[in-house]
């Protein structure tokens, strides 16, 4: 007993050392604290960490004294459209929010499309051009430059506890997505008005770029740069408004908003409070859709009695709730596409707006102006329906362009090598070598490991080998894969994946090839650069449309400054009976989907 | 005996600390820049800025140890932190998903003890009949089966199958795939209304390892008493074959089944998240699953402490039952432990 009760204290010791040498050891991941300085709880000058009494005292200027809110006093009266189980937007967990200052997922942007309504719209009558129309705002207009924009708010709109919908609503939104220490990735958005930055930073205490006048009801955006498409920014959800009593009413626990009885002013208002297994939603009784413009074709109230989204753990258990019976609509796991167009008629393929696509490396040994001639071959080895075929089973379309249709200013075909042509990229890669080159090793070819890219990445080896290109697949840890290409990994076309957060055409060129941002693994052409701020700046949307497919064309056929390999395009299952108007942002119109 | 548990109780302590501590060091081992994790940017690029930001929100822009230290001060306080994900408190999440899990683990048990030890001693008495055969092959096939490749069998053979979609079964027939549904319990862990539909498929898949760990224990344990003198001579003086089995062999099997009950019940706690995954039954494990794939290390640390301690007790209830079957084990000064 005393040799074992020795051993045990022996176990205990080694253990508590190796605790300790592993704490010396594992300090890689915040390099700049390494001169061991203990952080403060106070708020830093940089704003890094949230001041509580500093961001109330804010929101208390911002948001006013609140409005008096009185409500109709009757429950929401859904158009008799049934109720609707749904089953396709939470297949893979819970949401982490539903407070649309900080969520930044798609699918809690489901739920908040159904509770609140956005200044604008995004209306998608003809596929190939989406327009803008005004919603809670009644008109939208900017000066010559595109620099102030200027909302006119509807009169007579209210959140779901009585609230007016007023400007300041939205700049109380706004001011609170962009408090430093509070706010969530898209909180950078805020970047675009004036004094943004600054905000977020922590140098200044609001956006002096914000104007909210309740007696004109207008509300005046100053932009930090000029920016033609802001009309369609505000779509997103991070622009949503809120009520501004029942922010006050929160204080300093401004991320509570999301476990309490969120107010909104869409279609639909919360039943109870959301849980990880469920969120239910009923009609709004305090919204009129007919308020709003004839284009968007509202009714003064959603169709839907209720409306639940139910949370599946795994996109297989959701498919089989649906199967069950248990849901009005559901996902299409991977390897089940073709069981579900055959054993449901009403599977539907939904374009995205994201584009499949492989990065050339800016230092890798197939850049350069040299170059040129090889990385058309490899772009014309691919065999993109191939790959559509046998990976994803004819569900994601091969790409002709980086802008995938949908985002107004596309145009189809727009990339000349982007068909398979086996002969051609012999000829083109023969042409290359004939001028003096040669390949002293084997085209890598990057992407993030066990994230299911992995055949993806041998059919294109085998392609690109198959016309006497010598390659070969390059894994990198997916934990580290999308930093390690910003610091310049990408070596030497390394896979890349992109939805768009709203459709605009810079929403791709400038956030994935511009010389600035982050997301460019290597791609740097000033003209091209030239191209697209100006295009940013060309409110015209024919004139705008053409600067960008003409970056586009130099980015593609004259530098190929990447290879698009596929559109995004998700499959859902239906119920008998379901209409669910989609756009192709994935958005749902909830107030228009109905049940049998 | 009260000595001993004592002791055992004090053990745990040294237990937990070191459990949760190298899980702690081990988390700032994996690769990967836990801020950007946290910012939600995805394949995003995210300003330094905001990576920043968000490691002084969760304190990760603090020296290891002093996280450490702040860690286990909070803890002690019974403070586990926030979810870095959800922000909601790990006290509140441990409560809400271990209570679902505790319900599922008695479930999973009952069935477990009720089938296995049943199957176990029909075997045992009718060895090498066909039953005995029948029952050797299918609890062979429970344990080999994947609890997960289970569960979807389960599910296609109960809720899709009798659904609307095939079968249209009346709607009583049909078990659900997935969820609590309306969370109604009786004495904590009855199921009443509909909930009996949501927790049959689970808890089935969840107890279908252990019960045929069970089965084959009890089987050979009980054919080892079976052979014993004392078992011959209660037959002798005149005892009927059910008075035999169950009063003087069943319980002299028992012992070595309680260890393998005491393991099982640990094993369980693994297999569980696997199960609750597969079933999106909303405990413990499949916090666990969300807490790893997003690096929350608040609710790994939260949960993992969680789990310890529930083992470490199983353990030591189990041990001391073992008094209970066995009136010759003593604890304490001089005893066998």
């Amino acid at each position: 007993m005393r040799r074992q009760r020795k051993s045990s204290y022996r176990l205990l010791v080694l253990l508590s050392i190796f605790s300790l040498i592993a704490a010396a050891c594992g300090d890689d991941s915040d390099d700049s604290n390494d001169n061991g300085d203990a952080a403060t709880d106070e708020a830093t000058d940089d704003g890094a960490e949230l001041d509580e009494d500093k961001f109330v005292s804010m929101l208390e200027d911002v948001c006013g004294t609140g409005d008096d809110p009185e409500t109709s006093g009757e429950d929401g009266g859904g158009g008799g459209g049934g109720e609707f189980v749904d089953l396709g937007t939470f297949a893979q967990g819970p949401p982490d929010t539903i407070d649309p200052g900080l969520n930044t997922e798609s699918d809690g942007a489901q739920v908040i499309q159904a509770l609140y309504d956005p200044l604008t719209e995004i209306v998608y009558d003809d596929d190939a051009k989406p327009t803008v129309v005004p919603k809670v705002a009644e008109s939208v207009e900017s000066d010559e430059e595109g620099k102030v924009w200027t909302f006119k708010i509807r009169d007579g709109l209210k959140f779901s506890n009585g609230e007016q919908v007023l400007p300041s609503s939205f700049r109380c939104a706004w001011e609170r997505a962009s408090t430093p220490g509070f706010h969530g990735f898209y909180g950078q958005m805020f970047e675009y008005v004036e004094g943004g930055k600054e905000k977020l930073a922590g140098d200044a205490e609001t956006m002096s770029g914000l104007e909210a006048d309740d007696e004109t009801m207008t509300l005046t955006v100053t932009l930090a740069e000029p920016y033609a498409d802001f009309d369609a920014t505000v779509n997103h959800a991070t622009w949503m408004p809120m009520p501004t009593q029942a922010i006050l009413d929160l204080g300093a626990d401004q991320q509570g908003w999301d476990r309490s009885m969120m107010v909104g002013n869409g279609a639909f208002k919360l039943d109870t409070e959301r849980s990880d297994q469920e969120i239910v939603l009923v009609p709004n009784p305090e919204w009129d859709g007919t308020k709003y413009d004839e284009a968007l074709g509202l009714e003064s109230q959603p169709l839907l009695d209720k409306l639940t989204f139910r949370v599946s753990s795994d996109i297989d258990t959701a498919y089989n709730s649906f199967e069950a019976g248990e849901g009005q609509n559901g996902p299409v796991p991977p390897g089940r596409v073709e069981a579900a167009f055959s054993s449901y008629p009403n599977t539907q393929e939904i374009t995205q707006l994201g584009t499949y696509y492989f990065q050339i490396g800016g230092d890798s040994a197939v850049a350069g102006d040299d170059n040129v001639l090889l990385r058309q071959a490899i772009s014309q080895a691919i065999n993109r329906e191939e790959l559509d075929e046998v990976v994803w089973e004819g569900s994601q379309p091969p790409a002709s362009g980086m802008v995938p249709k949908g985002i107004p200013g596309y145009e189809p075909d727009i990339c000349e090598f982007c068909t398979y042509d086996a002969a051609a990229a012999e000829a083109a890669f023969q042409e290359w070598q004939d001028a003096g080159n040669e390949l002293s090793d084997p085209v890598q070819i990057a992407f993030n490991a066990d994230a299911g890219h992995e055949d993806v990445v041998d059919i294109i080896a085998d392609n690109l080998n198959a016309v006497g290109i010598d390659a070969e697949v390059s894994p990198m840890p997916s934990e580290t894969y999308f930093d390690e290409l910003s610091k310049g990994a990408c070596i030497d076309i390394c896979r890349v994946g992109w939805f768009a957060d709203w459709p605009a055409y810079d929403n791709f060129l400038f956030e994935l090839f511009h010389s600035s941002s982050g997301n460019n693994y290597g791609y740097d052409n000033p003209d091209f650069d030239s191209m697209v701020e100006e295009a940013r700046r060309t409110l015209d949307e024919d004139a705008q449309g053409e600067l960008y497919r003409e970056a586009e064309r130099l980015l593609l056929n004259e530098d190929i400054g990447a290879i698009p390999i596929a559109t995004y395009a998700g499959q859902y299952i239906y119920a008998d009976g379901v209409t669910m108007p989609y756009n192709n942002t994935n958005d749902i119109d909830w107030a228009k989907v109905s049940v049998d | 005996m009260i000595s001993y548990i004592i002791r055992r109780l004090l053990l745990l302590i040294p237990t937990i600390f070191v459990a949760i501590s190298l899980l702690f060091f081990i988390f700032f081992l994996l690769p990967g820049d836990p801020a950007r994790a946290l910012s939600g940017a995805g394949d995003r690029h995210v300003s330094e800025q905001t990576l920043d930001q968000v490691s002084a929100r969760y304190g990760l822009d603090d020296p290891i140890m002093t996280q450490f230290v702040d860690y286990w001060e909070r803890t002690l306080e019974w403070d586990l932190g926030e979810s870095f994900r959800t922000r909601q408190s790990v006290n509140e999440i441990l409560g809400d998903s271990a209570v679902n899990s505790v319900r599922l683990g008695i479930w999973a048990m009952i069935i477990e003890l009720l089938v296995g030890l049943s199957v176990g001693v029909w075997s045992a008495i009718r060895r090498y009949s066909i039953s005995d055969r029948i029952t050797t092959i299918l609890t062979a096939a429970a344990a080999a089966v994947p609890v997960y490749v289970l569960g979807f069998v389960l599910m296609y053979l109960f809720a899709i199958m009798p659904g609307p979609n095939r079968w249209d079964w009346p709607e009583w027939a049909q078990l659900k795939t997935s969820g609590i549904g309306d969370d109604t319990w009786a004495f904590f862990f009855i199921p009443t209304g509909e909930q009996w539909r949501f927790l049959i498929l689970p808890a089935v898949s969840l107890a279908a390892v252990g019960t045929a760990l069970l089965a084959r224990m009890m089987r050979g344990s009980m054919l080892e008493v079976l052979r014993a003198d004392y078992m011959r001579t209660a037959k002798a003086k005149g005892l009927g074959e059910r008075q035999v089995v169950m009063k003087h062999g069943l319980r002299n099997a028992m012992l070595p089944v309680v260890t393998v009950i005491g393991l099982d019940l640990g094993l369980m706690i693994g297999v569980a998240v696997l199960t609750e995954f597969t079933f999106s039954w909303p405990g413990l494990g499949s916090e666990v699953v969300a807490a790893v794939e997003h690096r929350d290390l608040p609710v790994i640390l939260g949960l993992t402490l969680a789990v310890v301690v529930v083992y470490s007790i199983i353990n030591l209830v189990v041990d001391v039952s073992y008094a209970w079957f066995d009136p010759r084990i003593r604890f304490g000064k001089g005893g066998q432990l």
